[in-house]
């Protein structure tokens, strides 16, 4: 029961999109305004939770691991884990199947096709250490097996939600600094006189420019 | 406390995986695929929500060339990127914000004891929470609240910058201190 098939189905009826196949366009439920859903879950040889063991400590241990994904700019928030067990609603510690299984979602902003190419282009070297143990995993270069891989390890959500679905990462890291820079803007600007005030807001209007 | 990793600077990951009762995969999938998005979405009820999602697992794939993995039982993914350090609030926020949304949904799986006890619901979701690896926000010190302030006075920044362009210096600073009181 419940075997995936390479078409796309899932055996389950038309509601459950569990399996994608290669040419699957992803589904309305994984979009919400501007932000995209992405859910992949990927089986890893054996030996290959010890070598993630070390690749996350170096994640959340070495700034720089993460920084470079702050060059991508259109992740809002995402996240990895290690699945071990599946629950199974008996008692007991659940399933435990033959692999670990990779969990990766993202929340992002643009198209799928921009995500995958940006990661693959942008980060290579942090996507082979990530999924480099995924059974079948073709390397992140060339980018079109990258995306078979991924399009057929990912999950369509079912439903999806943002609290600011109109905005991009960039926009609201963006206003962040607007945001910032005004604070300091009426902190130093509130005794001056007209003409200091227009020439001191000049300046702020050239410093928040870019994030305008 | 919600797992360590889970943290990126004030914000939190939350990974729920609960597994289906047998037979009712596509019931629960429907009732998902059918909730309005947006404001109607009834995440939007849940205070500190910044993304949030549902996703019904019917199996793993393998592409190797060894024995396949099936799982025994369907599996709801529920997965949240939340503000806080205090994931039982959260959960509190959840169950009394979802409402009768919670009961719908999780009905459908095994051992779910309803959303009538706060308790009971937040060792369900306890239970069958997943700690992440590695977490990453890119905005990570930033409320939902915090967010859309931001978003608002960028917004006050650029329209103010648009209609005071021709604007003297007396009348720019006058207008300047309309615009933001306070």
């Amino acid at each position: 029961m419940r075997a995936p098939r390479r078409d796309g189905s899932s055996g389950l009826g038309e509601y459950v999109v569990n399996v994608t196949s290669m040419d699957y366009a992803p589904g309305v439920a994984n979009i919400e305004g501007k932000a995209t859903a992405i859910t992949v879950l990927t089986p890893v040889r054996r030996g290959g939770p010890i070598l993630l063991w070390i690749v996350f400590w170096a994640g959340r241990n070495l700034a720089f691991t993460l920084k470079k994904l702050e060059v991508l700019s259109f992740i809002h928030y995402a996240r990895w884990t290690l699945i071990k067990r599946f629950p199974d609603g008996d008692e007991g510690d659940g399933q435990r199947p033959n692999h670990t299984y990779l969990f990766f979602e993202s929340n992002f902003n643009g198209t799928w096709d921009q995500y995958i190419d940006a990661f693959s282009e942008v980060v290579a070297l942090r996507m082979k250490a990530i999924w480099g143990t995924s059974i079948g995993f073709p390397g992140p270069l060339p980018v079109e097996p990258f995306k078979r891989y991924i399009r057929s390890n990912e999950y369509v959500a079912n439903h999806y939600w943002s609290a600011y679905p109109g905005h991009t990462t960039t926009e609201i890291v963006s206003a962040g600094r607007v945001e910032a820079a005004l604070a300091e803007f009426r902190r130093t600007s509130a005794d001056l006189d007209p003409d200091a005030f227009s020439a001191a807001y000049a300046s702020f209007l050239t410093k928040v420019q870019r994030d305008l | 406390m919600n797992g360590r990793h889970d943290i990126c600077g004030q914000a939190h990951s939350l990974t729920v995986l609960t597994p289906i009762r047998e037979g009712h995969e596509s019931a629960l999938a429907r009732y998902l695929n059918a909730l309005d998005g947006g404001r109607e979405s009834p995440l939007s009820r849940v205070a500190r929500t910044h993304f949030a999602r549902w996703v019904v697992l019917g199996d793993v794939v393998y592409e190797g060339k060894g024995a396949r993995d099936h799982l025994k039982r369907g599996q709801l993914l529920f997965t949240s990127n939340f503000d806080g350090t205090d994931l039982d609030s959260y959960l509190e926020s959840l169950r009394t914000g979802l409402g009768p949304a919670a009961d719908e949904i999780w009905s459908h799986c095994s051992g779910y004891p309803g959303s009538d006890g706060a308790a009971a619901f937040a060792a369900y979701m306890r239970k069958h929470h997943i700690e992440s690896s590695l977490f990453f926000a890119a905005y990570g010190e930033k409320t939902v609240d915090e967010v859309k302030t931001s978003l608002s006075v960028r917004r006050d920044v650029i329209n103010f910058a648009m209609n005071s362009q021709a604007m003297a210096p007396a009348a720019l600073q006058a207008a300047f201190a309309r615009a933001f009181p306070g």
